[in-house]
């Protein structure tokens, strides 16, 4: 089932200058659990196109909606809380409060939410647990590795139960050791609880393991290629 | 709950840069601190100058003959000054009342001559009117003992070369407008802090004042000192009611003291406000650089959804706590600062001349009523907040996706 539709995205930059053509039209659905990468070189879109389906990016021309809503109908206000509701985000730098705990990173989401403080503790520390940091609870950024970092976040994304988790980069800053373990743990979570990632990366170790690659070349999508099955090259490495 | 982690949020985040936050509350303390204190000193020194003009010179109530004040002369005298004195007395607000006869005349030594105003007192009345007989630096207080005694100031003493026993001679109009003329002794030399009175104002004792005016009871002015010379403005009017009498208060006698007394609030209110403004460019510095330091993170805040209104109110937030932390201590310095200094004083005698000239006194013993402590406390903190607001919007109107980004 569809529940990402991109619909003939256009983005241009600079309009009224020298107009950089970031996206030339790409359509694109996402289905509910798919594991898909966007990969292409340098100056494709990829980071402009997950800008866009993450509603942090406005097109200058085509439609996205997510469960049949057009995101970009919704008013400015509608539109964060639709983010906080609907998407989890994983950033290239982790992007965590440094001044917050591991847990309090991720109860922050469910706090934003109006959650109660009681279910927003016990989410946190399931999901610590879901990604292997339950000893890490009280740890502020400072104190975990860039693979435990990112794990966090990740933990932070899944926080509010989203839709889908977008990663930009996820795995840019890491060495190919906790590379592999992010990997390991974002493969088991689409297949556990069939989170739907989408990511973009110029890892080919990333690549390699995607169920589904989607290529842009020159705002384009070039391939869109379906795998049917990675689960086992992800756990041998 | 969403507002609840906000706060929690900004509370942490103060404490993210100790070293910078800790001289922003410095600066907040100090800003409080010298806002208050020197605010203290100011109405300290504004206070003592209108006390030492009321108890000294003015009083709190004077009432003269309708015309006296028009046009100074000896004939405008009071008519039944005694009964007229016993009336006042009988008022529960008049703590004590002098009856007072004066003239405008030429005060003439061996060596030169000034113009003066000579007041014949009653010494058992006018001590409880004026202060002025503690200030007498030498010799002593009017005696009817001696023969025309005269106290004059340390200034009118220098200016006619007089020192104690030294014969000076005033002359004047009497009641009548005759030309008349008496020879006075030094008995005693005053120094009051104000050096303009010093050195024009002389008193003797009212009979000796009186019999060369030609007139036994003859009363120009009656000094009045009320319990609340605030109040002053309503006493005289309570007490002209009946009278034909010019009844006046301290501000109409004296303007300008007037105006000193109700333009002090003003006066200190501008003041601290200035205060204020250099303090807030020093937090809009401080929480800019925050806001700066902060892109990444707040832009991740807005993409995962923290919106506007709460991305703002974090950065108003933290203004606030710094402001929190720093305003109660330097109150509490202010107070501890103002209670000592009131206590020994600030000594200014190495500008005496210059302050004796407007007629303040060369101790300071700074006073700033509670009120004031708070009032400054709030100001402060409503000029924190309002030097948050451009850093919070510079926040507000960051772009996520370029925010995130930035290195």
């Amino acid at each position: 089932m569809s529940i990402i539709q991109v619909r003939d995205i256009k983005k241009v930059y600079n309009k009224d200058q020298v107009p950089v053509h970031a996206l030339n039209g790409v359509d694109l659905d996402i289905n509910e659990g798919e594991f898909t990468a966007i990969v292409g070189p340098s100056g494709s879109g990829k980071t402009t196109l997950l800008n866009i389906i993450g509603g942090l990016d406005e097109p200058t021309e085509g439609k996205v909606k997510i469960h049949g809503t057009d995101m970009f109908s919704l008013k400015e206000r509608e539109l964060i809380d639709f983010r906080l509701h609907h998407i989890g985000f994983v950033f290239q730098a982790y992007n965590l409060i440094p001044v917050l705990t591991a847990k309090e990173n991720i109860a922050f989401i469910l706090q934003m939410q109006g959650r109660p403080q009681k279910e927003c503790n016990q989410r946190s520390m399931e999901l610590l647990k879901m990604v292997g940091l339950e000893d890490k609870v009280d740890k502020r950024p400072a104190e975990l590795s860039g693979g435990q970092q990112q794990r966090v976040a990740v933990a932070r994304a899944l926080a509010s139960k989203p839709d889908f988790v977008l990663a930009d980069e996820p795995t840019a800053n890491l060495d190919s050791a906790s590379t592999a373990n992010l990997l390991d743990m974002m493969l088991r979570l689409n297949e556990e609880e069939s989170i739907t990632f989408i990511f973009s990366t110029h890892d080919q170790r990333v690549v390699e393991r995607a169920r589904r690659v989607v290529t842009l070349v020159d705002g384009k999508v070039d391939s869109d290629e379906q795998r049917t099955s990675n689960i086992e090259q992800g756990t041998s490495n | 709950m969403k507002f609840w982690s906000i706060i929690k949020l900004s509370w942490k985040n103060v404490w993210r840069n100790k070293h910078r936050s800790g001289v922003v509350i410095i600066a907040v303390v100090l800003g409080t601190w010298a806002g208050i204190f020197s605010t203290g000193l100011m109405n300290g020194l504004s206070s003592q100058y209108i006390t030492n003009q009321l108890n000294i010179s003015v009083s709190h109530l004077q009432v003269h003959h309708p015309k006296y004040n028009e046009e100074n002369l000896p004939r405008y005298f009071i008519p039944n000054a005694d009964s007229v004195l016993n009336e006042i007395q009988r008022y529960d607000f008049v703590s004590s009342a002098s009856a007072r006869s004066v003239v405008q005349g030429l005060a003439a030594s061996a060596t030169n001559t000034y113009g003066v105003t000579a007041k014949g007192v009653v010494l058992e009345q006018d001590t409880l009117v004026s202060e002025l007989y503690s200030y007498i630096q030498e010799g002593e207080n009017l005696s009817l003992d001696a023969r025309n005694p005269i106290l004059i100031g340390d200034d009118l003493a220098k200016r006619l070369k007089l020192e104690l026993r030294s014969r000076l001679v005033v002359n004047f109009q009497d009641v009548e407008g005759n030309l008349t003329g008496g020879a006075f002794r030094v008995a005693g030399i005053f120094d009051t802090p104000n050096s303009s009175f010093d050195e024009t104002q002389v008193f003797v004792n009212r009979e000796d004042l009186n019999r060369l005016l030609g007139r036994d009871q003859t009363v120009h002015e009656i000094a009045i000192m009320v319990d609340n010379f605030k109040n002053a403005d309503i006493y005289r009017d309570s007490l002209a009611q009946t009278s034909t009498l010019q009844f006046q208060s301290w501000g109409d006698v004296s303007p300008s003291l007037r105006y000193t007394d109700s333009s002090l609030d003003l006066a200190l209110y501008i003041f601290m406000v200035i205060i204020a403004i250099a303090l807030s460019f020093g937090i809009v510095n401080t929480m800019l650089m925050a806001v700066l330091e902060r892109t990444q993170e707040l832009g991740m805040l807005m993409a995962i959804g923290v919106n506007r209104l709460r991305t703002f109110s974090m950065i108003m937030l933290e203004t606030l706590f710094l402001t929190m932390v720093g305003v109660p201590f330097g109150m509490l310095l202010s107070w501890i600062t103002i209670e000592w200094v009131s206590e020994v004083g600030i000594d200014l005698s190495a500008f005496a001349e210059g302050l004796e000239d407007y007629g303040m006194s060369t101790m300071i013993y700074p006073e700033l009523p509670e009120g004031y402590f708070v009032n400054i406390g709030l100001l402060m903190l409503v000029a924190t907040l309002f030097a948050a607001i451009y850093p919070s919007i510079k926040a507000l109107r960051l772009n996520p996706v370029q925010a995130i980004r930035k290195v």
